[in-house]
């Protein structure tokens, strides 16, 4: 394809005003006046120091490492079966049932953190802790479905029925054939539905209460009484993480595996 | 036993979705329309009629119809573009693209606040250059959430319409130009044309994300500008209006519905025309 | 009085390697020129670059005596077919067709006139209002030949635009071209990997390899007279055997015996025989021509039987008739006929 001045100068300028922005948070993070400005006056490390020995922060984070490893693998134990199950038998359905799974999707999140909070936490009374799990459990669920399922529709069969002439039952062949043989999806899968969960913002806005706090609702909360550099430190800190969970699956899988 | 198996397995997941899913909403919202046995639609006619709540309504379809519009006329040339180049330089920019959609919402809505607010780097700009004396009231505007709207949802029109136009076949573009089109006519000709149900795609994922996105609309438009996802939190817990709440919780996701059944067969009738290899 | 003429082209894609070399090749005005090689000879490079979408990093293409070398694709007025048609999936056949007419601004009755015409020449009338993936892969390839056709191009360049069809499908679809290109008298360029379907149809050929042109003639004369080793291969030709020359009409074989040839265009001092497996006799009484040998292989093609004959010229195949065969060991005498036996460059 030809490229052309005009499209290159707008491809330009569209990538500019993508990366300047979060540049921008990167300067200011080194701030040492008060309130976040730009040019920033001097130099300093201080409000990395200070949000990495933010007790609020730090346990936010845990959490949100902990609910979303746990809810993303929630998802995987009820996600890889149902895929595979619909990918390999002939379901009355499937195209429904299929449906049902990426439903989260179409609900909008706020939403459904919303009557999740009514129901479970008012009504029913359980702790946020497991209104938060299923919460995240309800958003992961589709990117599994989704991503392993093609996986599971593309894989030829035939090397689970030969292990099946061989003397395997079906669970075994399914644990020792069919799993490492997808085991690329399920990786992007769960890389894909870990970073959604943990960067969520709506169900985990509802579903938050004394102590038990995701990462991105206490950098809410903070934000509405302060804006110092502190929150430049932490959005920086991310997006290192960020990086390094790119390069993780570049060299794994591949990024164009996610995209 | 062999027939139902794959019943079996899916059931834990159709159990779990229908308790933690369905049931909480249909808690929510039945309420809503029905009184004991009868149907009604007093709450829906009431919020409608409300000039407050309509505001906020018209503010969130025209916001998400004019964040799909803008990221539609950038996202067409910068998809073209990567398209275009070999493949390593693909992958850099196809992981560039990548990055800000793993980056938290919070994080990139805070970047606009450092752009757009009152000691943020426009103002600062402008005072410096004498263009104004006071600083400009950017943020808690409209143009605050379109721009915070624009740069979260960028990306994925992006990578949406490069999965499209790497279908498009050089060679197509080449017998244009053989026939007499310019590069650019060859561009509009062809494709543009082809480029529309990837479009459309990237329009529904666009619209219906700035549509119930909540992060962008409370940093930048906070209460003084509000869309429907702020307006529900705030009716939930600021307010304790669940009602209010639940009306705008089923409002939303039968707009979501509408919008998506609306864009997949305006899709659909695209696709008619074919759009497999010739 | 050449109307094409590329002068020393050369083309490399990263200034290392170089896809085509000092390539120079002149046609006339009305013919159909193949150029006809095995894959990554250049051939279609050299067509692309005559279509102007590869620019050259040297050399010169004239078309009668206007210099084209730097004029952009869209500019040339030449038709191209490409090998995967390349047809517009969201337009109608008539649409297709009409597209390089609509971009010259004719009007609309003309367009439709000459659409029509154009579809009724290709045999593709009532197909019009289709879409391209309704229609069969030979049809699709008229499509794609009526759209270049229909802006009356100075010039036709197709790029294997039989190589997707069957094999039936091809041979009737090779007649076609010429037929239409005959009618119209248009020169055309004509790439293929298929030397049967290039040598039917085409009125000069240009044998390509490794970016240049080893041999360009007539398809008759490179049947009957190929210039090198690689053309000779390329053709058809087996039974390859060093000699040295004693005059224009004799040459030496390695085992001393002279063998007689109708004219060699070859004058160096050493030279490779060749003969085909089919222009080789076998005879029953020896003399001083004769090439004694035993057989080693015999294998059937049907119309004839194949023998692989050791002799001391080296290991020959032979193709024998039906009526008289020989079998495993058997002893055999071959003669090579003067204006069969072809005296090929070292």
């Amino acid at each position: 394809m030809h490229k052309q001045k005009g499209m290159t100068i707008i491809a330009i300028c569209v990538f500019l005003f993508l990366f300047l922005p979060l540049c921008l948070i990167v300067v200011t993070s080194f701030g040492t006046a008060a309130a976040i400005q730009f040019p920033i006056k001097g130099f300093t490390l201080d409000w990395y120091a200070k949000a990495l020995q933010s007790e609020t922060f730090m346990s936010s984070f845990k959490l949100s490492l902990i609910i979303g490893g746990l809810a993303t693998l929630l998802a995987l134990l009820i996600g890889v079966p149902a895929a595979y199950a619909l990918a390999r038998y002939s379901v009355k359905g499937k195209n429904l049932i299929k449906s049902f799974f990426l439903s989260p999707t179409v609900i909008p999140g706020i939403v459904v953190g919303y009557s999740l909070f009514q129901f479970i936490v008012i009504q029913l009374g359980l702790p946020v802790f497991q209104g938060l799990l299923m919460g995240h459990f309800l958003i992961s669920l589709p990117y599994i479905i989704r991503v392993v399922g093609s996986s599971m529709e593309q894989m030829d069969y035939s090397i689970e029925e030969v292990a099946w002439t061989l003397g395997c039952t079906r669970l075994r062949a399914f644990i020792q054939i069919v799993l490492p043989n997808v085991s690329s999806g399920i990786f992007a899968a769960f890389m894909l539905a870990f970073v959604n969960s943990f960067n969520n913002v709506p169900v985990s806005m509802f579903l938050s209460g004394p102590g038990v706090t995701m990462l991105p609702t206490s950098l809410l909360s903070y934000m509405e009484y302060n804006y110092d550099p502190t929150v430049s430190a932490i959005s920086v800190l991310l997006m290192l993480l960020t990086i390094a969970l790119m390069f993780l699956i570049e060299k794994t899988l591949g990024l164009a595996s996610i995209a | 036993m062999n027939k139902n198996v794959p019943y079996f397995i899916v059931a834990p997941g159709i159990i779990l979705l229908l308790f933690f899913l369905m049931l909480p909403l249909i808690n929510s919202i039945w309420p809503t329309l029905f009184a004991g046995q009868a149907v009604m639609f007093g709450n829906y006619l009431d919020f409608f009629k409300d000039s407050y709540n309509l505001s906020i309504f018209w503010r969130t379809i025209r916001i998400s119809g004019i964040v799909t519009l803008i990221t539609i006329l950038l996202g067409i040339p910068t998809a073209y573009f990567i398209a275009g180049v070999n493949k390593k330089w693909r992958g850099i920019l196809m992981a560039l693209t990548l990055f800000p959609l793993l980056t938290n919402s919070v994080i990139r809505s805070f970047a606009w606040i450092n752009i757009l607010g009152k000691s943020g780097v426009v103002n600062t700009l402008l005072i410096k250059l004498g263009i104004i004396h006071q600083p400009l009231n950017l943020l808690y505007t409209e143009f605050a959430i379109i721009v915070g709207s624009v740069y979260l949802f960028l990306p994925t029109m992006i990578m949406t319409l490069v999965g499209v136009m790497e279908t498009i076949e050089g060679e197509t573009l080449e017998a244009a130009e053989t026939l007499g089109a310019s590069p650019f006519s060859a561009f509009c000709k062809i494709v543009l044309p082809l480029s529309v149900p990837g479009t459309i795609v990237g329009s529904i994922l666009v619209f219906t994300g700035t549509l119930t996105a909540y992060t962008t609309p409370q940093l930048l438009g906070g209460n003084q500008k509000m869309m429907m996802s702020t307006f529900l939190y705030q009716k939930a817990t600021t307010l304790g209006d669940w009602n209010s709440a639940s009306v705008l919780a089923f409002i939303m996701i039968v707009v979501t519905l509408i919008v998506m059944k609306l864009l997949n067969s305006i899709a659909k009738r695209v696709d008619r025309r074919e759009l497999n290899r010739a | 009085m050449s109307f094409v003429n590329l002068k020393d082209i050369r083309v490399s894609y990263d200034g290392k390697q170089n896809i085509l070399k000092d390539l120079s090749i002149d046609m006339k005005k009305g013919e159909l020129v193949s150029l006809l090689g095995p894959s990554g000879c250049g051939k279609t490079t050299t067509l692309r670059v005559i279509a102007g979408l590869i620019k050259p990093q040297a050399g010169q293409f004239l078309l009668e005596t206007q210099n084209l070398t730097k004029v952009p694709v869209h500019k040339r007025n030449f038709g191209m077919v490409f090998q995967s048609y390349a047809l517009f999936p969201h337009l109608t056949i008539a649409e297709n067709v009409a597209f390089g007419l609509k971009l010259r601004k004719e009007k609309k009755a003309v367009i439709d006139e000459k659409v029509k015409n154009m579809l009724a020449i290709c045999g593709l009338e009532n197909l019009g209002e289709r879409y391209p993936k309704q229609l069969s892969g030979g049809q699709r390839q008229r499509v794609a030949l009526a759209r270049a056709l229909v802006i009356e191009p100075e010039l036709l360049l197709l790029d294997e635009p039989l190589s997707n069809l069957d094999a039936k499908l091809r041979v009737a679809m090779r007649i076609e071209i010429k037929r239409i290109q005959q009618r119209l008298g248009i020169t055309t360029v004509f790439v293929t990997h298929d030397q049967e379907e290039c040598f039917s149809i085409s009125d000069k050929v240009a044998i390509m390899n490794n970016g240049i042109i080893e041999q360009y003639d007539t398809p008759e004369v490179i049947y009957r007279r190929p210039k090198t080793k690689f053309v000779a291969q390329f053709i058809g030709f087996e039974n390859f055997f060093s000699v040295i020359r004693v005059d224009e009409k004799h040459y030496k074989a390695d085992n001393g015996q002279v063998f007689t040839t109708a004219a060699a265009d070859s004058d160096g001092e050493t030279a490779t025989a060749t003969i085909r497996p089919e222009d080789i006799e076998i005879v029953s009484s020896a003399n001083e021509d004769t090439v004694a040998g035993r057989v080693v292989v015999r294998t059937f093609l049907g119309k004839s039987y194949q023998y692989e004959i050791a002799t001391e010229l080296g290991t020959l195949l032979v193709n024998g008739s039906a009526e008289q065969i020989y079998a495993t060991n058997d002893p055999i005498l071959l003669v090579f006929p003067a204006e069969k036996l072809v005296i090929l460059d070292n």
